[in-house]
């Protein structure tokens, strides 16, 4: 089966699971080695892999997970409990491999016998189960002699997962064959996994034309057009909308983002069907305020989307509001605001993402039309990326957080957990907003595990969310993927959605790795 | 002799000062290469993984001065440093895995078009006037305005994909492994021919019409009358007395060129997925990887020295005058 995931031009080789998913090849950190568990985006629950359950004590500060029985790693030996004592232990001493920051909320992993795995907290993290059971797991006796498992490349690859012999590595391609001591029977029925190079999108989607690639999770523009019509009996694509959420982010530290009435007025003047429509080919449709994607659909708060009026172009009532908070219209049509100067501010953008591009252009004539002057401004990537990690931009496009609970989405936009001052490089954030209310509601929600409770309070992040508008969401967005029945087949899809389809985000790529059959 | 041994002070003052150039630059960009490569990750590695990382690539604020004799130092171990791009891989196995294939592939690109475009060059002056004089330089000239790339494209649509007469992709074919072998050079050869040929046709204009320039002054020369007077054949005139002449300028043009090939034909790289430097390149600057990024222009600096000390070399064969005191 031949799949594109990752752009490079030569290929390096780099199966090392503890690094972040770009530094090692696709798919170490899900098809190569195994996580505990995996999280279904479409089901949304937790599918048991190398754990068979999760159990949390009655404080909920102890995580007890059961490992799976008869589970070997690819060179014969038994996998235990002992290898996931030793790999967190490993993270522990080496911070750069604890990319998800585990031990900031972890006070100890313990191996209770062969089969039981104990997580003791330093405080009740119920949210932290997810970062714990994605944890991909090394074997203690290949690793234990590691000098430094952050330098290390570890080119043969011992592990747990459905693909651990490298068969092929040249510098254009590389070829993955099926581990012979697979714990699950008579999976994976596909032979071999192999990954041509491409430098780029086009050369990718170039192979997708041609009927080369299997699998793939790239972006194509027009794509009923260029690429299922092709062949419409084998080339299919499904873009369910669970990634991430775009949204433009605010500086709220700065005039006038700081007033809320700013920000609903904005958000009020943009016209988000016709960016849905001509920047995004359709793939998406507009945001309501909660900003949650259907990643976050089961914690949809109905009461919330119905008040959240703000997402939805009212020109009138955004004149209206923006005459209220002072800022009114001058004589060369700009607004002038109290303290006499006009309503103007740039809009960030990365250069060469053309629909974003294309989506801020939009934003931008909207927003004249209410007298606000925004000036769209292109950055390459790294200089964009530093503005809004620092927080010295007026507005920037920009995205949402992904993982599985909408906990993780309003810690990041209205927590003050996350919150930095300007000039200091913040991860999340980057609006520079932070709410009391909000932090106690996020405090609850880490200390509970009752799936009601969990709810009631989810309901209540977003009343909050859309009350306060700290940022303006656009669209939900398309999770990417593609593939072609040639030669494979029970791919997910709308019919038969059994898991994302996008190869784009381990480790639930793995679902599918093991579920794909020739034909 | 004398004359390349006076040179060799000037090599190795160029080299100094491109290396410290080279240090220079990339630390003067805007961003920070910590954020850039956080950038990377987009959200998946959290601040304090982040803050390990940097040190484990080594990112310091140390003063410059001190940055800088530990680059110098590092460099004469034939260290490198590490790749952030690429982590945690050596910089110099990373540009491994290109540099051969760019070598070949603008290494043959650049003889093919600096011999053939010479040799048009010689042709079309000879018969002045003549149909290959009239028709090629304006022909070429405007093959030679396109961007190499978009040549690369139009022939990957109308040779690769349309009549399937070439490899659209990669060095060799996925499914051989590289060996010695007939068949494996073969198949080298008919993946190099699209790209190859989009950097031929978009440089071969200069060649011919740089050649054509200094050969309508050289013959113009007396030299050629007398020669054509003493009865001597005209192809020996054409290559030995004509050509021989006009061609210090284009060899001049040959060792710039030969130096670039290793900054690789980027984009028609990129284009036919050729695993070459170029896009080594781009990927070193997306990502703010200085090590990487110096890594390329260090091999693209000596590159250029070594040309230039070849066609030093050329250039006392070919001009007698070089020879003198």
């Amino acid at each position: 089966m031949t799949i594109a995931q990752e752009q490079q031009a030569s290929w390096i080789r780099n199966f090392n699971p503890l690094l972040a998913s770009n530094s090692s090849r696709w798919p170490t950190r899900a098809g190569v080695y195994e996580p505990l568990m995996i999280f279904n985006t479409l089901k949304g629950e937790l599918v048991p892999w190398l754990a068979t359950k999760h159990e949390w004590s009655e404080d909920n500060k102890k995580l007890t997970l059961t490992l799976r029985p008869g589970v070997k790693w690819s060179d014969g030996q038994p996998f235990t409990a002992k290898d996931v004592a030793f790999t967190f232990g490993l993270m522990k001493q080496h911070k750069a491999l604890d990319i998800s920051a585990v031990w900031t909320f972890l006070d100890s992993v313990q191996a209770k016998d062969d089969a039981t795995v104990e997580f003791t907290m330093t405080r009740a993290f119920v949210p932290g189960l997810i970062y714990i059971v994605h944890q991909p797991i090394v074997p203690e006796h290949k690793w234990k002699d590691v000098a430094d498992p952050v330098m290390y490349k570890n080119e043969t690859p011992v592990a747990t997962g459905p693909f651990t012999e490298v068969k092929v590595f040249q510098n254009q391609v590389f070829e993955l064959g099926r581990n012979p001591h697979y714990w699950q029977p008579g999976k994976p029925a596909v032979e071999s996994i192999r990954f041509p190079a491409y430098p780029s999108n086009d050369q990718a989607n170039l192979a997708l034309l041609t009927g080369e690639l299997d699998w793939a999770g790239s972006f194509v523009p027009d794509i009923d057009r260029v690429f299922v019509a092709k062949d419409k009996e084998h080339n299919h694509y499904w873009f369910p909308l669970v990634g991430n959420t775009t949204v433009l982010y605010v500086n709220t530290t700065k005039k006038p983002f700081n007033d809320v009435r700013v920000r609903k007025a904005l958000s009020m003047a943009i016209d988000r069907d016709q960016i849905v429509k001509v920047a995004m080919y359709g793939y998406t449709r507009p945001s309501d305020a909660t900003a949650l994607s259907d990643t976050h659909d089961r914690w949809r708060n109905p009461q919330a989307v119905q008040a959240g009026d703000w997402t939805k172009l009212n020109i009138e009532k955004a004149n209206a509001m923006l005459d209220e908070a002072g800022y009114k219209k001058g004589a060369d049509g700009v607004r002038v605001g109290p303290d006499k100067k006009p309503l103007r501010f740039d809009v960030n953008v990365v250069t060469g993402w053309t629909d974003w591009v294309r989506a801020a252009q939009i934003i931008t004539q909207n927003l004249k039309q209410v007298g606000v002057d925004a000036v769209l401004k292109t950055y390459d990537f790294s200089p964009y990326f530093e503005r809004i990690q620092k927080g010295e931009f007026d507005a920037s496009m920009g995205w949402t957080s992904e993982e599985p609970s909408p906990y993780f989405v309003y810690r990041d936009l209205m927590g003050t957990e996350t919150l930095r001052p300007i000039g200091e490089v913040s991860a999340r954030n980057w609006h520079r907003y932070g709410s009391k209310e909000a932090d106690a509601l996020l405090q609850a929600f880490e200390a509970t595990n009752d799936p009601e409770e969990q709810k009631k309070i989810a309901y209540q992040m977003q009343d909050l969310f859309v009350k306060n508008a700290p940022v303006i969401p656009l669209f939900p967005g398309p999770s990417w993927g593609e593939y072609s029945t040639r030669r494979f087949t029970n791919f997910p899809n709308k019919d038969n959605p059994y898991a994302k389809l996008t190869p784009n985000t381990p480790p639930e790529n793995l679902l599918v790795l093991v579920e794909v059959k020739p034909k | 002799m004398r004359h390349i041994l006076r040179n060799l002070g000037l090599y190795a003052f160029a080299a100094w000062a491109s290396l410290t150039l080279n240090f220079l630059i990339p630390r003067l960009m805007p961003g920070d290469p910590a954020s850039a490569m956080f950038a990377r990750f987009a959200g998946q590695l959290q601040p304090e993984a982040i803050e390990a990382l940097r040190q484990a690539f080594g990112f310091t604020d140390e003063p410059l001065l001190q940055q800088y004799f530990t680059y110098v130092g590092h460099l004469f171990q034939g260290d490198l440093g590490l790749s952030v791009a690429y982590f945690p891989a050596k910089v110099t196995d990373v540009i491994a895995t290109g540099l051969g294939w760019t070598l070949l592939l603008s290494g043959v690109a650049v003889i093919i078009a600096f011999g053939l475009g010479s040799l048009l060059g010689v042709i079309a002056t000879w018969r002045r006037g003549g149909w290959l004089d009239s028709v090629l330089p304006p022909v070429l000239i405007f093959l030679g305005a396109f961007p190499y790339f978009w040549l690369a494209m139009m022939l990957l649509y109308v040779l690769g994909l349309t009549f399937e007469a070439f490899p659209i992709r990669h060095a060799y074919s996925d499914t051989l492994a590289p060996a010695f072998s007939a068949e494996f050079i073969l198949d080298v050869l008919q993946h190099m021919v699209l790209p190859a040929t989009a950097i031929v046709i978009a440089s071969l204009g200069g060649w011919m019409l740089n050649m054509r320039s200094t050969m309508v002054g050289v013959l113009a020369e007396d030299y050629i009358t007398m020669a054509n007077a003493k009865g001597l054949s005209q192809k020996r005139i054409m290559f030995h007395y004509a050509a021989r002449n006009a061609l210090l300028p284009n060899v001049t043009g040959f060792g710039m060129a030969l130096g670039f090939v290793l900054s690789g034909s980027l984009l028609t790289e990129i284009v036919f997925s050729y695993p070459g430097q170029g896009y080594l390149l781009i990927q070193a600057v997306r990502n703010q990887d200085y090590a990487l990024m110096q890594g390329i222009f260090l091999t693209i600096t000596l590159a250029v020295l070594g040309a230039n000390l070849l066609v030093d070399i050329l250039y006392v064969w070919l001009d007698p005058r070089t020879r003198a005191r």
